[in-house]
Order: structure tokens, then C-alpha cells, then sequence
């Protein structure tokens, strides 16, 4: 029973190359890479409470790792992609090292700080990292290379996320959310789960920003990985809501296709319109859903229970 | 479902979007995507919102020409069908909209996309997919050197460094002495310019007691002006984009220095910048910088044609653009050179037709009315730079002035 | 009436002073002693040090009203910079109709105090219950108001009149420009003004309640959720001050304020987000720091200001986690 809606999803992930276009399978890897970004935030925030604003700099990094591996070592192109998830890990590791010392506001401001520090680092080591016109990777890929990688990251970061999260280390998340003091003394050992989710969590985005880099025909640059993409990040988290898998489904939908929704909507005589929109279109839907569609899902919750299981 | 049938089922997909691809390949092939019998579809990327978005002057103006020639005609018969999209200067947006114009608005060639990194991210697929990437606007010397490896992309301007090789030159010839305090961008932008001018100093390099770069994140050039007065120069080169530089002629003023001479990278030396730079307290007068087009602002240059057709298009087409702001004529000039391209590039136009046609510009045919005369419009064998000629520049007139060419042509910049 | 008066006195001794501790104001007088020291001996020092201050009290100016924002709604307002970019645009406007500068000026600081209380209404009120939903809705204004100005005045450079004219002054071998003096002098002005409205009206104090133990004010009479809307309007009229000094240096474009936003992040967090004051001390050090090393350490290239300003904000949290200023509290998670 529990299983239907996933395989659901991958029946439709499968077939849809069959009826897309290759500039749509282009807007469905978009999807999958927020979709896995917003998955890593929401592991960290949804299931530790730790907030982060900061994922745009992994992301960069996992990013910069792949072009790296390819350009100067010639890496085959999937190969880079378990290289930038273990680098991002250990970033991950070693940023939530100090943010154990932090909570709430001043943690998410740190985080931020680290977004916007990272895309700073090319332009001051140019040499190596290539400057403001970024590395490139060796060679580029298709939209159907990219489609299939892209979902099946996507799917084992599900599974990963999944299988994580049910079991001794997702209890133990959960508990550090809800109370620390109470997960302590009942023997969580609190860093080490705050600082291990802030690995997992970075290695997610880590490898969503490997891919948003090959999807850019293989270039890293600053540019990509500006201020903007840590919020969209977040914006993604909050529209799927906390602590729902479910829910970061929708967030990647909602935060890879939007933008290209947006500019398509006509709005007289102006270039414009596609920021109005957009920012309309967050404003509205957070204050339609101030909890996700985490929340959403939990409010019909009852209702879909008891239309599978009439009997109970 | 597990991973391997989803595998499975994507492989099969790809056999049948093959088999379509190769019956496809294999039917009538009539012409290029992008040409119908009655119009010729190009598209291209511009920071229309953002912090570049100044430079939306351009298309505008490209529009604006394209229009015109499409009353007067049009391109064989064809009007020109151009398809402005908006990337905030962003590439990874570039490529996404790049890849819709290519493959959902099937644009027959990408045309005037802005900015380098952007151009940077779109070129091999543009390369790879043989699909025309020309004219962009741009002045890195990748587009002209790697013409071999990349026969799809064809740039416009002068290259950065060769302006920048003039003003060492001109320094060396006229201001012997000068001690010299450079301002520059911390991108491969100013990095380039700044590397023309040491180039064009030579052995006098050492005359450039300081060189300060800024990074666009500080929001303001104060520090490194100050810098630059502490070292004691007194010739300014400012090598930015345009905020950092009225920033940069603004701020010295009012931390009280004034360099002897001042020059100003073409980008930036727009005649509107400058003028609010004076009205800002900004001391501009006997400023210098290069340009290569014709200048609608200076009274001399009223009656040459190319100023006059600037000034009746935009009146026509674009009201509300500014005939002497610099970037409408850039505009202008780079849209006169896709329209002679494609006129040349068959009767049907082909992309490997357009290809030829901006590879072979022969200075005898390609007269470009909006070019400073002189100059020309010249590719060949092994020349893919079409404008490799610029003419110094002065500023006059405060916050009323505009530029004055003087001197001679400089050719052979690159 | 006396209970309230009583009450909110009590209140008052939780509420007011710096909340800085002994080492914290001795380091802060050796470094002011070392900037003066340093300015004697050097030109360069001086002049670097006077620019710092200017553009340290814009983000000083900035940073209070975040902290501000924070202390009504608890939040951070990512829009802070955007809604000041966009109050400049007004008195902009108002100068294209006509007005002089400083009548525009002034007429803009009531319409930003509106706007500020409208946005807190409308779009922050209803979901102030959830902190996140806050945020994006301070991200989503963020990118809409951007959009908007783009839309209406153009994303090109705007100048307004020179406020404080173009003069310079000189003494010994260093330049004052009337302008820097003019910047810093209206930014500490509004920062005094209100630190006078906080602690000596019956508004202020009434604001300071609604914020800090919106129960306890309710009961005593206080309309808490007037008191917010307040908050953010004064939030919204700092960020119109600041917005309208950046613009000399700066000009008018719709990106102005996004680097400075980000800088009055970590002066804010540095002063540690409760502190009025700490957010001024804050920005100005910031302001100072960055010019001082970028003039003095080669290493210090203008790519790491950020790179440093966060850095330098992520130590003081490792010694201080509430910044310099803040004390020590325990919150409700």
C-alpha cells in the first residue's frame, strides 16, 4: 500500500521523456535538481530543526567539483557525481561543526554568509577556479543524458532520504527537533546528529548543484550560484513544508518550473512582469499555506485514512 | 518499479526518439529551422532586468533596425522575426532560454546574445548543434581566436584588450612621465582591459605606480580611489562597468584629487554616464576614450548619413531610445551587420550561408553607415574580428558635452 | 493608568541599555583609540578611516532597522533593503514632480513609515504565527518589489540632486567631503531620534512592550498588534534614511541595496539583533574594517570583503553566540 505512490511516480518519470519535448525534459531536470536541493534542506530543517540559508554554497561547491574533476582530470561525468556528494558531506560536516555553537536566527544568518561567500572564492583564486568566466567541463551532455541522470539522483536521494529517515538516525533527528534537552538525556548523542545532518543535507545539495552545472552545458560559474539560488532553495523548503517528503516533491515543482511559468505569463508592454509574478505567486501561496504543503497534507490526512481504511 | 525498468523504459525511449530523429533527417529537407517563405526567425540573450539591464538599449535598438528594414523590403522578401528573451545576465538562465529559442522557437541563428560569461555557457551547444552564434555583444577575444574550433560563433566589437593597447600607446607617444593609477574590475572583464594597457605600455609599463581592483559586491569604489591618490598618480585609467565608474569620477573629486588625465574604457564612456558624473561634481573635461562608431551627440557629425538614418529610425521605430546614447548606435551597427549577413547568406538563407557570409565581411561591400568612417567591417581567413580599428575620443562641454574624435585612425589593434 | 505606567517600568529596566559587557566596551575604546591614533600619523589611514564611517553608518542604518523587524516579528526581513530602494524611488519621484530635495525628503519618510505599517498588515499579520512563511514572505516581497521598480521607473542609473552639495573640505592632507560628513551626520541624527522615541515616549515604551512580552502588554492595555505594525513602519522609515544616503554615492539603481543589505546582515548579527545600539556599532566597525584591510593587507583582495565581513561575524558568534551586544536569553523554541 505504502509503496503505490511511489511507483507511481516512477512509472511517470519513466514515460514522460516519451511525450516531451527536449526543451521540456530541459525544465524537468531543472525540477529534479531543486527537487533534490529541497530534499537536503528539508532533512536538515524539517527533521533537526537546524535552519540553514547557506545550501546555494554547497551547491555551488558540488558544482565546482564536478567541472573541476572533468576539466583538469578528464573524470568521467558520472564518476564526479559521488566525488561532489562526499566533498559536499565533508563541507557539510565541517560547517555544522561551528553551527552546533548557533541556533535560530544567528545560525541561519551564518549559513547565508556562507552562500554568499562561496561564489566570491573563483574570483579571488582564478587562476585554478577560472574567474568570473568559470571552468567548464570537458564536454557537454544531451537533454535525455541529463533527464536520466538527473531523476535517478533524484530517486536515490529519495530512497536515501527515505531509508534514512525511518529508521535509529531519523528517531533521532526528530527527537533533536522537538527537544534537545529531552534527546540528550535520553542519550541522542546531539552533535554528532546535528553535525552528520548538516553533511547529509550539504551532500544533497552538493550533488543537485553537479548537476544544475552539467545542465549548464558543463560550466561553473559564480554567477550561477548567486544569493538567489540559496532562497529559492528555501522558498522550496517552505512550500513543501516541513518534515514531509511528500511535500519537496511539489517544492521542486514549484521552484524548478515557476520561474519559466512566470516569464510565459504576458503582462503589458513590460520585461518585467516574470519578477512581479513570481514574487506575487511566493507571497500569496505562503500566505495561502503558511505551513507547506507538509501542512496541507497533514490537515487531510484524517480524511484520506478513512477513505482507504473504511472499516477502522 | 525499481531503477532498472525505469532505465529500461528510457532506453526504449531513446530508441524510438532515434528512429523518429533519423526519419526525420532522412525526409524532404526543405530549409533551415527559422525560415518560412516569409520570415526569418532570430532570437537572442539580454540583461533586460538585473544589474545589467542597462545595456537593454541595445536590443531595443536592434529591433527598432530590424523593423525598419522589414518596411523597406526586408531581407529578400523576408522579415526579420526577432525574439528578444531576458537572462538577467545570469548563465545559468542563458542556457535554459537559449535552448528554448534553438529548440522550441526553432530561431535560425542566436543573434547579439549579451555578455561573456553567458556567451561563455551557450557555445559549445550552439557549436554542437551548428546553429549560428553571431554577433554577440561582447568584447573578450575568445569569440575572434577560436574561430577553427568553434566556426559557428562569430563576435562584433573591438576586442578590450585592443582598445586598452591604444591608451598605452597614446600615453607613451603624448604624456611622457605620467605616473599612472589603474582602476579595474576583479572579472576576466577588467582583467583583459587592464593586460591591453600593459601591453600597449611595453617597456614603460613601470609607469603604473598602482592598480587597484574592486569587486561589484562593495557597492562602491571609495577605497581604491583613495588608494589610488595615496599612491600618487596622476592618470587615472578606469577600466569598470558603468556604476563603478561614475562612482569612481565622482568619488575622487570629492576626496580631492584630480588626475591630470583621465581615461575611460568604451564601455562605460557612454555620453549620459559622463554627463551625470559632471552634474555630480565630477571633473570630466579632457577625458579620453576610443570608440568606433558614429556619435549623434557630436555637432559635427549631424549631416553624415549614418547619424541621420540613426536619428530617422529611432524616431520611426524607437521614440523613446536616446539617438545619442552610444549603446542605440552600437545597436544600430550590430544589426546592420546581421541584416548584411543575411542578405548574403543565399537566396534561401542558410546557417552555413550566414556562417560564410560573416566570415568573408569585405570592407568594399559591408559599408556600415553607423561606423566611424574609416572604419571597417573586415573578416577573412584568418581574421574573425570584424572591427579591429578605433578612433580616441575627448570629452568637452562638462555636464553638457559630449565626446570629440581626435587624432587618427587606429588600425591593427588586435 | 498607574499600574500600566508601573508595569511598563519595571519592563523598562529589562529592556533598555546595551547589554554590553565590560570587555566588550573596553575593546571597542581601544579600537576607537586606535583609529584616532592611526588617522594622526596617516593621511591615507584617516581618509580610509572617515569613508569607512560614512558607509558604515548606512549600514549601520540598515542593520537597526532589521534589528528593529527582528524584535517586533522575530524575524529577518530579506525585503529590508528592497522596501529602502524602493522609498528612495518615491523621493525620487517626488523630485521629478518638482519638490526640492530635502521637502521630498521628509514628505518620503511618512509614506515609508505607511508602507512599512501596510506590509506588516497585509501580508506579515496574518501568518506572523509561522516564522518561515514570514521569511518567504520577506523573500517574495524581495523579488516582487524589485520587479515592480524595474517595471515602473527602469533599471537604469537615476541621479537625484547632490544633497549636500559637492564641496570638500581640506585639514592637514586630508579631504572631508561634504557629502561623507552629511551621510554620517543624518544616519547617527535618526539612529539618536530614535533611541529619544524608544526611551522617553509613552509610544516607544509601549513599542518596546508589544515586542518583548506581547501577553503581559495586551493585559495592560497596549493594542500589541498596532504596536508591531508600528515597528515595522519605523523599520521601513530607517531603511528610507539609508536608502536616501546611499544614493549620493551609490545613484539610483535597483540593485543598490543588495550588497549593502547583506553587510547590515552581519552588522546586525554582529551587534547582536536585539541591540539598537549594537547594530550601529556594528555597521560602523564593519564600515571601517573592511577599508582599513583592503587598504592594508594585500591578501585582503576586494573579492574577500564579503568572504571577511561574514567571517569576522562568525567568530564573534563562536565567542559571543548573541553578538557583541545581545544578552544572554533563553527563548522558546
Amino acid at each position: 500500500m505504502k509503496f503505490i505512490p511511489a511507483a507511481v511516480a516512477a512509472i511517470v518519470v519513466a514515460i514522460l521523456p516519451f511525450f516531451l519535448s527536449g526543451y521540456h525534459e530541459g525544465l524537468a531536470v531543472y525540477v529534479a535538481i531543486y527537487f533534490v536541493a529541497i530534499l537536503g534542506l528539508n532533512i536538515l530543517t524539517g527533521y533537526t530543526g537546524q535552519i540553514s540559508i547557506g545550501h546555494g554554497g554547497f551547491m555551488a561547491i558540488g558544482g565546482y567539483t564536478t567541472a573541476l574533476l572533468s576539466h583538469y582530470e578528464h573524470w568521467n561525468l558520472i564518476l564526479t557525481l559521488p566525488a561532489s556528494l562526499g566533498i559536499t558531506f565533508l563541507v557539510g560536516i565541517l560547517v555544522g561543526i561551528p553551527a552546533l555553537r548557533l541556533s535560530g536566527v544567528y545560525l541561519a544568518l551564518a549559513t547565508f554568509g556562507f552562500a554568499v561567500s562561496v561564489p566570491q572564492l573563483p574570483l579571488k583564486f582564478s587562476k585554478f577556479l577560472g574567474g568570473s568566466n568559470g571552468i567548464h567541463a570537458d564536454h557537454s551532455v544531451t537533454h535525455l543524458w541529463l533527464y536520466v541522470v538527473s531523476w535517478s539522483c533524484a530517486g536515490i536521494a529519495f530512497v536515501l532520504a527515505w531509508l534514512l529517515l525511518r529508521g535509529r538516525t531519523g528517531r533521532a533527528f526528530r527527537a533533536v527537533r522537538d527537544s534537545e534537552v529531552a534527546a540528550a538525556s535520553s542519550g541522542v548523542a546531539l552533535p554528532i546528529y546535528k553535525t552528520l545532518a548538516f553533511g547529509v543535507s550539504g551532500a544533497f545539495a552538493g550533488v543537485a548543484g553537479s548537476v544544475l552545472v552539467l545542465a549548464t552545458n558543463g560550466f561553473a560559474q559564480p554567477s550561477e550560484f548567486g544569493v538567489l539560488v540559496s532562497l529559492q532553495i528555501l522558498i522550496g523548503a517552505a512550500v513543501a513544508g516541513l518534515g514531509s517528503l511528500w511535500g519537496v516533491v511539489v517544492g521542486g515543482v514549484f521552484i524548478g518550473l515557476l520561474p519559466s511559468v512566470s516569464a510565459s505569463v504576458p503582462l503589458i508592454g513590460s520585461s518585467h512582469g516574470q519578477d512581479v509574478v513570481f514574487g506575487l505567486i511566493v507571497i500569496l501561496v505562503m500566505l495561502l499555506l503558511p505551513n507547506g504543503v507538509a501542512g496541507l497534507l497533514r490537515r487531510f490526512e484524517p480524511l484520506v485514512k478513512t477513505a482507504i481504511k473504511p472499516d477502522r | 518499479m525499481g531503477m532498472k525498468g525505469r532505465l529500461l523504459a528510457v532506453l526504449a525511449g531513446v530508441a524510438i526518439v532515434a528512429g523518429i530523429a533519423v526519419t526525420a533527417a532522412f525526409g524532404a529537407h526543405k530549409s533551415d529551422p527559422g525560415i518560412s517563405a516569409s520570415t526569418i526567425t532570430i532570437g537572442g540573450t539580454f540583461p533586460l532586468t538585473g544589474p545589467a539591464s542597462l545595456y537593454k538599449t541595445i536590443p531595443a535598438a536592434e529591433k527598432a533596425y530590424f523593423d525598419y528594414i522589414n518596411d523597406h523590403g526586408g531581407i529578400n522578401g523576408r522579415k526579420i522575426d526577432f525574439k528578444i528573451v531576458d537572462d538577467a545576465y545570469d548563465p545559468s538562465k542563458t542556457v535554459p532560454l537559449t535552448q528554448q529559442l534553438v529548440e522550441q522557437d526553432k530561431v535560425f541563428a542566436v543573434y547579439g546574445s549579451l555578455g561573456t560569461a553567458p556567451n561563455l555557457a551557450i557555445w559549445d551547444y550552439l557549436n554542437q548543434k551548428k546553429v549560428p552564434h553571431v554577433l554577440l555583444a561582447t568584447g573578450d577575444s575568445y569569440w575572434g581566436f577560436s574561430a577553427k574550433k568553434y566556426p559557428y560563433t562569430i563576435g562584433f566589437q573591438p576586442d578590450y584588450p585592443g582598445e586598452t593597447k591604444i591608451y598605452g600607446q597614446y600615453i607613451n607617444a603624448n604624456l611622457k612621465g605620467a605616473k599612472i593609477g589603474v582602476l579595474y574590475q576583479n572579472d576576466s572583464y577588467g582583467k583583459n582591459y587592464y593586460a591591453g594597457l600593459r601591453v600597449g605600455l611595453g617597456t614603460n609599463k613601470s609607469s603604473i605606480v598602482s592598480a587597484q581592483p574592486y569587486d561589484l559586491s562593495a557597492g562602491n569604489v571609495t577605497q581604491q580611489i583613495l588608494a589610488l591618490k595615496a599612491s600618487g598618480a596622476d592618470t587615472l585609467v578606469i577600466l569598470a562597468t558603468p556604476t563603478p565608474t561614475i562612482q569612481a569620477l565622482v568619488t575622487s573629486t570629492k576626496v580631492g584629487w584630480t588626475p591630470a588625465n583621465v581615461f575611460i574604457n568604451n564601455v562605460s564612456a557612454v555620453g549620459t554616464f559622463i554627463k551625470l558624473a559632471a552634474a555630480n561634481g565630477a571633473k570630466v573635461d579632457g577625458a579620453i576614450s576610443a570608440g568606433a562608431y558614429v556619435d549623434a551627440s557630436v555637432p559635427a557629425e549631424t549631416n553624415w548619413p549614418g547619424v541621420k538614418l540613426a536619428k530617422q529610425i529611432v524616431a520611426q521605430y524607437a521614440p523613446s531610445l536616446d539617438v545619442t546614447n552610444s549603446l542605440t548606435i552600437y545597436g544600430l551597427a550590430n544589426a546592420w551587420t546581421m541584416a548584411y549577413g543575411l542578405k548574403n547568406a543565399g537566396k534561401t538563407p542558410t546557417r552555413a550561408g550566414l556562417m560564410k557570409a560573416l566570415h568573408n565581411l569585405d570592407p568594399k561591400k559591408a559599408k556600415n553607415p553607423f561606423l566611424f568612417p574609416g572604419v571597417k567591417l573586415q573578416t577573412g581567413l584568418h581574421d574573425n574580428f570584424p572591427l579591429e580599428q578605433e578612433v580616441l575620443i575627448r570629452w568637452g562641454g562638462g555636464a553638457t558635452g559630449y565626446w570629440t574624435p581626435f587624432g587618427t585612425l587606429y588600425s591593427k589593434i588586435r | 493608568m498607574t499600574a500600566f505606567a508601573q508595569r511598563l517600568g519595571s519592563m523598562r529596566k529589562n529592556a533598555v541599555g546595551t547589554g554590553a559587557s565590560v570587555p566588550v566596551v573596553l575593546f571597542l575604546i581601544a579600537a576607537a583609540a586606535f583609529l584616532v591614533i592611526g588617522s594622526l600619523v596617516s593621511n591615507i589611514f584617516a581618509q580610509q578611516t572617515v569613508a569607512g564611517l560614512a558607509q558604515g553608518a548606512i549600514f549601520g542604518s540598515l542593520a537597526l532597522a532589521l534589528v528593529l523587524i527582528y524584535r517586533a516579528t522575530e524575524v529577518i526581513n530579506f525585503a529590508q533593503g528592497e522596501m529602502a530602494m524602493a522609498t528612495t524611488y518615491i523621493a525620487y519621484q517626488l523630485t521629478l514632480w518638482g519638490l526640492s530635495y530635502w521637502l521630498a525628503f521628509f514628505l518620503t519618510l511618512p509614506i515609508a513609515f505607511l508602507l512599512g505599517m501596510a506590509v506588516q498588515v497585509v501580508l506579515i499579520r496574518p501568518v506572523q504565527q509561522s516564522i518561515i512563511a514570514v521569511v518567504i514572505i520577506t523573500v517574495g516581497m524581495f523579488i516582487l518589489i524589485d520587479g515592480l521598480v524595474t517595471w515602473i521607473w527602469g533599471a537604469d542609473l537615476k541621479f537625484m540632486k547632490a544633497p549636500f552639495g559637492n564641496t570638500v573640505y581640506h585639514a592637514g592632507g586630508v579631504a572631508f567631503s561634504r557629502q561623507d560628513i552629511g551621510v554620517l551626520a543624518v544616519s547617527v541624527f535618526s539612529v539618536i531620534l530614535l533611541w529619544l522615541l524608544f526611551q522617553f515616549t509613552k509610544v516607544g515604551l509601549a513599542m518596546r512592550a508589544a515586542a518583548l512580552r506581547p501577553a503581559a502588554a495586551s493585559l495592560v492595555g497596549v493594542r500589541v498588534n498596532w504596536m508591531l505594525a508600528m515597528g515595522w513602519g519605523l523599520a521601513s522609515v530607517l531603511g528610507a534614511v539609508a536608502g536616501l544616503m546611499t544614493e549620493p554615492t551609490q545613484f539610483l539603481q535597483p540593485t543598490m541595496m543588495q550588497a549593502i543589505l547583506l553587510y547590515a546582515f552581519a552588522a546586525a548579527v554582529l551587534g547582536g539583533l536585539e541591540s539598537p545600539a549594537g547594530a550601529v556599532v556594528g555597521g560602523l566597525s564593519l564600515g571601517v574594517f573592511l577599508n582599513l584591510i583592503g587598504q592594508y593587507i594585500g591578501f585582503a583582495t576586494p573579492e574577500l570583503r564579503l568572504p571577511i565581513a561574514f567571517a569576522v561575524l562568525l567568530l564573534v558568534l563562536l565567542v559571543k553566540p548573541t553578538g557583541l551586544f545581545g544578552r544572554k536569553q533563553v527563548r522558546r523554541v
